[in-house]
């Protein structure tokens, strides 16, 4: 490893959600091996359902977290997103939608102005944000349930298309496209990459950074509706309370696929790899019919693992060992050719 | 903050775009806002029926018990820069678990054992982000998610009852007041002592103001975080106890609101998120403000939705208010 180029280093690590992605699907393929149960595209179809609302989820959180924030309010905007389409969208689910995204750009340009504006980091202001919202949620929803009269919605959005695929996770995976074209193609995703990673270098630099922060948190709040409404629709429900579950996992993904707490690095193919990979491992979990709680701890430990592969001292201190053994291994080389010209 | 949860590691000195001037008159309009919030409560409070009666001063207080306790350590984290644990609310009804169960041993000893296991619990996690920069955030709501299999792994996930009544007197009411406010009062005073008067406190003053000198001067980071960690640990095993005892049995239910309750008490009474200013008897005043403005919300009718939500606006409000303070001094 240490005798790689940086920018072999940089694929490589951009690899490796794809190689976990590939490592969960050879666990997956081989499930016929180690039980007795059998697999079918169905699974796949599965996956891609699970993956569909939570994974916007965390598309939105490795939006923030790629801008160098932290958008605690996400869950939130999840929840107020299911419930204003759930209550708006009796007759019609695409106003519904679009006015849970629209209250998203209101939340996210509120929130967006005060952190870039006054320069508060987005961890406060947008947990403050989060308690917040779901209390607004609870006074919409009166503190309960609100079931959706309009099952049919459900029933189109998750009818099979193509075999694996539904209108709900095609919606999902379009979302995750147009992120990826937005950040690949245009100068928004340099520079939010640039705002993330150095944020006074970036505004020297040029990059209009109040502007791109703002944009942030406003399609943040906006892709959180769009997935907490699309689960709604789904499960004909809205919840006023999604707990915490939903945060685990759009975390976690969005870890998994390459995005770092420091910012500046990921992008929406590797969050997509990562949202794949984590519903894919909860599918086996299901075939295999493990029991819930293991999953749980399954997703727990998978985080704890990637935060401390994440966290900067640890990273220092494994390089500082790989040093001081370099140096070992030099000054023992050293002493041997000593030794040697000493025999001589 | 250790790790640093954004590129602008949580509220460091960050240019900002609004200028000084605009920032002085956002400050005003807030403080403005705060002041004629106050004049809206007082007078809630005088035109509200029963607000001033001895009941309900009783009920504020005693509403303050177990949020405060757990607020104490969660000042203590935010004050060492870490910002806060997701996971404080879960450990407390994990501890009160562990407490019911362990009630078998006899009160005492359970009462020890679990302020033990909270410490170390809170310990272990203080020391993965101390030592290794890890973020706080994350691993603790990682922690959450374990600590939730895990009890399930253990108790099957049900409440567990205790095995006899020989801890109700915990429940005791003395002056009008439960015991579990004067045992809050008790970890206020050793939290504030323990930060005030102890090099330990000093420490953690000094790492939460400034991380990366405190990593560079050579202190020890990762016993400072199991420190600050595992005392939050212990504070939220003291509110399990009280927790368990006041629910006569214990299961993750418990968890509820905690987390969050803890941390709005922080921000409101005043704590630096980016740490290295705060207190703990402030986060006392913050829980009271919160108990006070529920509590009158509460008795005007007002459904819980309308609490939660006035509660994290007010969060939001007083994050903006302390951040354009601290920036306003020359520090």
């Amino acid at each position: 490893m240490s005798r790689l180029s940086p920018s072999v280093r940089r694929r490589i690590s951009g690899g490796a959600p794809f190689l976990i992605f590939g490592l969960v699907i050879l666990a997956f393929l081989l499930v016929p091996f180690y039980s007795t149960e059998a697999i079918s595209p169905f699974n796949g179809y599965n996956t891609l359902q699970s993956a569909s609302s939570v994974g916007l989820l965390a598309l939105a959180v490795g939006i923030s977290m790629i801008a160098g924030e932290f958008d605690l309010s996400t869950v939130g905007m999840y929840a107020l997103g299911g419930m204003l389409a759930v209550k708006f969208g009796g007759s019609s689910p695409v106003l519904g939608v679009l006015i849970g995204m629209a209250a998203g750009v209101v939340v996210g340009a509120i929130q967006g102005g005060i952190i870039a504006k006054l320069g508060i980091s987005s961890v406060p202001v947008t947990l403050g944000g989060y308690i917040a919202l779901l209390g607004l949620t609870n006074v919409i929803s009166g503190g309960e349930s609100v079931a959706y009269e309009n099952f049919n919605v459900g029933l189109w959005l998750d009818q099979e298309v193509l075999t694996y695929f539904s209108p709900r996770s095609l919606i999902m995976l379009l979302a995750f496209v147009g992120v990826a074209a937005l950040l690949r193609w245009t100068r928004i995703g340099r520079d939010l990459r640039a705002v993330g990673g150095d944020r006074r270098a970036a505004r020297a630099a040029g990059v209009r950074t109040d502007r791109l922060l703002i944009g942030t948190f406003i399609a943040t709040a906006v892709i959180s509706a769009l997935a907490g409404a699309l689960l709604s629709f789904s499960i004909a429900t809205a919840k006023p309370d999604p707990g915490g579950s939903p945060l685990v996992f759009a975390v976690t993904a969005a870890l998994l696929g390459g995005v770092t707490l420091a910012g500046g690095r990921g992008t929406a193919a590797g969050i997509l790899a990562g949202v794949l990979s984590l519903s894919l491992l909860e599918e086996i979990f299901v075939i295999v019919a493990t029991p819930d709680y293991v999953s749980n701890l399954v997703l727990g430990g998978l985080l704890i693992t990637v935060v401390a592969f994440d966290a900067p001292r640890l990273r220092d201190r494994a390089i500082a060992l790989r040093s001081r053994a370099a140096a070992r291994r030099i000054s023992t080389l050293q002493s041997q050719r000593i030794r040697r010209e000493q025999q001589r | 903050m250790s790790g640093g949860v954004s590129g602008t590691a949580v509220g460091a000195p960050e240019h900002a775009a609004a200028s000084r001037g605009a920032r002085r008159i956002i400050l005003l309009i807030l403080q403005g806002l705060v002041a004629v919030a106050a004049l809206v409560i007082l007078a809630g409070a005088i035109t509200t029926q029963g607000f001033f009666s001895l009941d309900n001063v009783q009920a504020i207080l005693a509403s303050v018990g177990f949020v405060g306790m757990v607020a104490v350590g969660m000042t203590v984290i935010m004050i060492s820069g870490s910002f806060v644990s997701m996971s404080l609310g879960t450990q407390a009804a994990v501890t009160a678990i562990f407490f019911i169960w362990a009630l078998k041993f006899g009160v005492a000893p359970a009462i020890a054992t679990t302020i033990v296991f909270g410490l170390v619990i809170g310990a272990i996690q203080g020391y993965a982000i101390g030592a290794f920069g890890a973020n706080p955030i994350v691993l603790t709501i990682a922690v959450v998610a374990v600590i939730e299999g895990l009890v399930v792994v253990f108790s099957s996930g049900g409440t567990q009852t205790p095995p006899d009544n020989a801890y109700t007197f915990l429940n005791d009411t003395h002056f009008g007041l439960p015991l579990s406010f004067y045992v809050m009062l008790g970890v206020v005073a050793i939290g504030e002592l323990i930060m005030r008067r102890t090099r330990f406190g000093k420490q953690v003053y000094m790492v939460g103001d400034n991380p990366l000198a405190a990593y560079v001067a050579g202190l020890p980071m990762g016993k400072i975080g199991a420190g600050v960690f595992g005392l939050a640990g212990a504070a939220a095993a003291v509110a399990g106890i009280m927790l368990g005892a006041y629910n006569q049995g214990a299961s993750l239910l418990l968890t509820g609101s905690l987390t969050y309750d803890a941390i709005a008490a922080t921000l409101v009474g005043g704590t630096l998120v980016s740490g290295g200013k705060g207190s703990v008897w402030k986060t006392l005043v913050g829980a009271l403000v919160i108990a006070t403005i529920t509590d009158l919300l509460l008795l005007r009718g007002y459904s819980n939705g309308v609490q939660i939500m006035v509660k994290g606006l007010l969060v939001i409000v007083v994050v903006i208010v302390v951040h354009l303070r601290s920036q306003g001094r020359p520090s």
